[in-house]
């Protein structure tokens, strides 16, 4: 088999496919989003011991229930302060939020504000279908502007919450936003997103198909893929900022340099995320495609890494840790500065 | 040996690090502000202890949860308001097993109330105020010093029985000084550790922590259990007898004053404390754990008096769960609106016995002016 080919199986460990298939309909993006996780997840080398997923409620939230990770099934609209604080008392693990917009945007919206506001080091993945997917089909903080749907049936008369714009309200978030038809592109979000230092936020468009697609004059989940691939265009580079159907990935001003979790190599990485110098330098949008994904060697080497990296951050007192995590000081001047013995 | 004027709040926090606690998040309500207060400052020297100032009380509860899964002994305190907006997360730690210890320090309610002014009102939110049934465990101090060792208890309890654990205080017990020598209690106290690993620490196969019912054992293990009354069962009376024996553990109160009296008070927290003048009248029962009732040490005490007064800052929320363990009517003085006085407890006392209500005489509505109320702090 190629090299490629067989590289691009293995995030299947990072899933627990004896049940599938899932609940959600078919056709729903949920599962392609989970997928694109899964995969970076395998690409970056993160599993079961160093990352943690946790979930809100709605259709979205159920993804921590396949994920082969440890993962907190939290309130509707608490997976942020639950996050936070697992990343707070372990600031070696990774923890990666998925909800839906309802969830994110509505109910949990004041913990949204303030998780960005303290910079939370968490990556938030926000399956953005417009809708209130599991409640079956009412309006909900993103649904358009006039869109017909369960509670709002002469359409929608509120303007949707502008998600770019309350991620960016802090100099220090990155915001990306994707769509499930652009799977690529979403998964470097996702990783980009999972690497940042920082609180990170990916605005991921997807399809409900049965409780709004249908609804709103799609005939099939495909339908609204190619609605995507029509509307949806890569924004400018060196774009600031995204305007409404833009997809890119938007870096704060103040993008520090790349010493993270796992760091990216440089035959991966993309050629303007490098390490940049201290200081304030301009926001850009979102890197070229990547090259070739790593092989199978190359993730094993990445998963190594990043478990003895996490085991070396676990002997870190506790606040230290968190500096490491947020890429304020390395992690081996870290060790140095607490006087731990890397044996 | 340091004995030194110690304040009820800060014995709480001196207790939870005590017992191990290395996580606190919490929002400033009065009378519990001094918790987050100390706390904060703690964390700024004992980087060990992680703190966190949320955005509101759902964000604390939520943390704690959060922190609790990740490994740290974990905390917060509030009053009546905050405890009310910690309900859910309350209930889904009771239902995925989170240990953890919530401190309400209570104040006069409904809603806002009556910021500054003691109150015991919320015996009945701490059994009811989540949506469904569960079984809490839950304690209620009168000094100093037992605030401190309760809430180690607390802790302990929580770990031994997975659950979220309640301790109660109120605005006087919160602010009373005594002298007390923490240092030597600490001396004797065990420190249960932690029950289940943390995230990442799994030991069989990564685990779901999940508010929504999933079987969680057999052939169906990871799937939605959401319409299965049996596997309901399982696990509701799997927790409900596990936090039934660990109460046991913890059946504390004390019976005592003037045993040999023919009228019994039963009374906690503060009231216990400001009621003791009464010491040769009567005979004392104070529960000291609120929750679980104490039904079979009530029905056994209660069984020696020919009268039992409840005694409460509220309007007979512990008087009700007392009549249903005993199967006996009791008597009931409330004291409201912050009135806990030793005048009030007497009059109380001496008109329900005089065979009167146990609703106090209304006062009218003055013609003039009185002095007007500080502003207080919220
Ligand atoms: C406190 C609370 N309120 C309401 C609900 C009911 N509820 C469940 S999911 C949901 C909305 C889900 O929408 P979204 O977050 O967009 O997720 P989706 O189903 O679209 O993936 C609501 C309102 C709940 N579970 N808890
Ligand atoms: S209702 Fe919509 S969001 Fe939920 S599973 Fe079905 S298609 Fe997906
Ligand atoms: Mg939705």
């Amino acid at each position: 088999m190629p090299e490629q080919a067989m590289a691009e199986m293995t995030y299947k460990d990072r899933l627990k496919v004896d049940l599938f298939p899932t609940i959600w309909c078919p056709g729903c993006g949920i599962g392609t989003i989970m997928m694109q996780l899964a995969m970076t997840l395998d690409e970056l080398g993160l599993d079961e011991r160093n990352t943690i997923i946790v979930t809100g409620i709605g259709c979205t939230g159920r993804m921590g229930g396949y994920l082969k990770h440890e993962a907190v099934y939290t309130l509707h609209g608490r997976t942020l302060p639950v996050a936070e604080a697992i990343k707070t008392v372990r600031p070696e693990m990774n923890v990666i939020v998925v909800a839906g917009d309802g969830d994110t945007a509505s109910i949990g919206g004041n913990h949204l504000v303030h998780s960005i506001r303290r910079n939370a080091p968490v990556t938030v993945l926000c399956n953005n279908n417009e809708i209130y997917g599991l409640t079956g089909g009412q309006t909900g903080p993103t649904t358009p502007t006039g869109t017909k749907t369960l509670s709002s049936p002469a359409g929608n008369p509120n303007t949707p919450i502008n998600l770019q714009a309350i991620v960016r309200s802090s100099p220090h978030a990155l915001y990306a936003k994707t769509t499930v038809y652009h799977q690529i592109h979403m998964r470097n979000a996702i990783r980009e997103a999972i690497e940042w230092p920082g609180f990170s936020f990916v605005d991921i468009t997807s399809q409900c198909i049965e409780n709004n697609g249908r609804r709103i004059g799609f005939d099939s989940a495909n339908d609204m893929l190619t609605f995507f691939r029509k509307t949806y265009k890569r924004a400018p580079k060196d774009a600031d900022h995204l305007a409404p159907f833009e997809i890119g990935i938007v870096y704060p001003a103040d993008h520090p340099s790349r010493n993270g979790h796992v760091s990216a190599p440089a035959a991966t990485a993309a050629p303007d995320t490098q390490v940049e110098p201290a200081g304030s330098i301009p926001s850009r949008t979102d890197p070229e495609p990547k090259a070739a994904p790593p092989t199978d060697d190359e993730k094993a080497r990445r998963r190594a890494e990043s478990v003895a990296r996490a085991a070396l951050m676990a002997k870190l007192p506790a606040d230290m840790k968190l500096r490491v995590a947020r890429r304020e000081i390395s992690l081996e001047d870290a060790m140095r500065e607490a006087g731990v013995d890397p044996e | 040996m340091t004995r030194r004027l110690t304040q009820g709040n800060e014995a709480v926090f001196r207790g939870a690090i005590a017992a191990g606690a290395n996580y606190y998040a919490g929002y400033p309500i009065s009378p519990s502000t001094e918790i987050l207060n100390i706390a904060s400052g703690w964390a700024a020297e004992h980087p060990e202890l992680r703190f966190l100032q949320a955005e509101d009380e759902i964000a604390s509860a939520n943390a704690v949860i959060g922190a609790s899964l990740a490994g740290a002994k974990a905390f917060t305190a509030t009053s009546g308001p905050g405890f009310t907006l910690m309900q859910e997360a309350i209930g889904y730690a009771q239902k995925v097993g989170v240990p953890s210890v919530f401190v309400d320090v209570q104040r006069v309610g409904p809603s806002t109330g009556m910021a500054t002014m003691p109150a015991q009102g919320d015996i009945g939110q701490v059994k009811w105020g989540s949506a469904g049934d569960y079984t809490p465990i839950a304690f209620y101090p009168n000094s100093v010093e037992e605030a401190f060792r309760l809430t180690i208890d607390a802790f302990n309890a929580a770990e031994e029985s997975r659950s979220p654990v309640i301790l109660l205080s109120d605005t006087f017990i919160a602010h009373l000084n005594e002298v007390v020598d923490l240092d030597e209690l600490v001396a004797s106290i065990e420190v249960v550790p932690r029950a289940i690993p943390a995230l990442g620490d799994f030991t069989d196969a990564p685990r779901f922590f999940a508010g929504v019912l999933m079987y969680e054992h057999g052939p169906m293990a990871g799937e939605p259990a959401t319409a299965d009354a049996d596997e309901y069962l399982r696990q509701f009376y799997a927790a409900k007898h596990r936090h039934l024996e660990v109460a046991a553990r913890y059946a504390r109160y004390e019976h005592g004053w003037n045993v040999e009296a023919d009228v019994l008070l039963i009374c906690f927290g503060i009231v216990s404390r400001v009621a003791a003048p009464l010491r040769d009248e009567f005979a004392l029962f104070r529960p000291i754990r609120i929750h679980p009732v104490l039904g079979d040490e009530l029905r056994e005490v209660c069984a020696r008096y020919r009268e039992v007064v409840v005694v409460e800052a509220n309007d007979g929320q512990y008087a009700d769960m007392v009549e249903l363990a005993i199967h006996r009517q009791v008597k009931r003085v409330p004291l409201l609106g912050g009135r806990i006085s030793l005048e009030a407890v007497r009059e109380g006392v001496d008109r329900v016995l005089g065979g009167g209500p146990s609703e106090p005489p209304i006062p009218e509505t003055p013609h003039e002016r009185g002095p007007r109320a500080t502003l207080g702090v919220g």
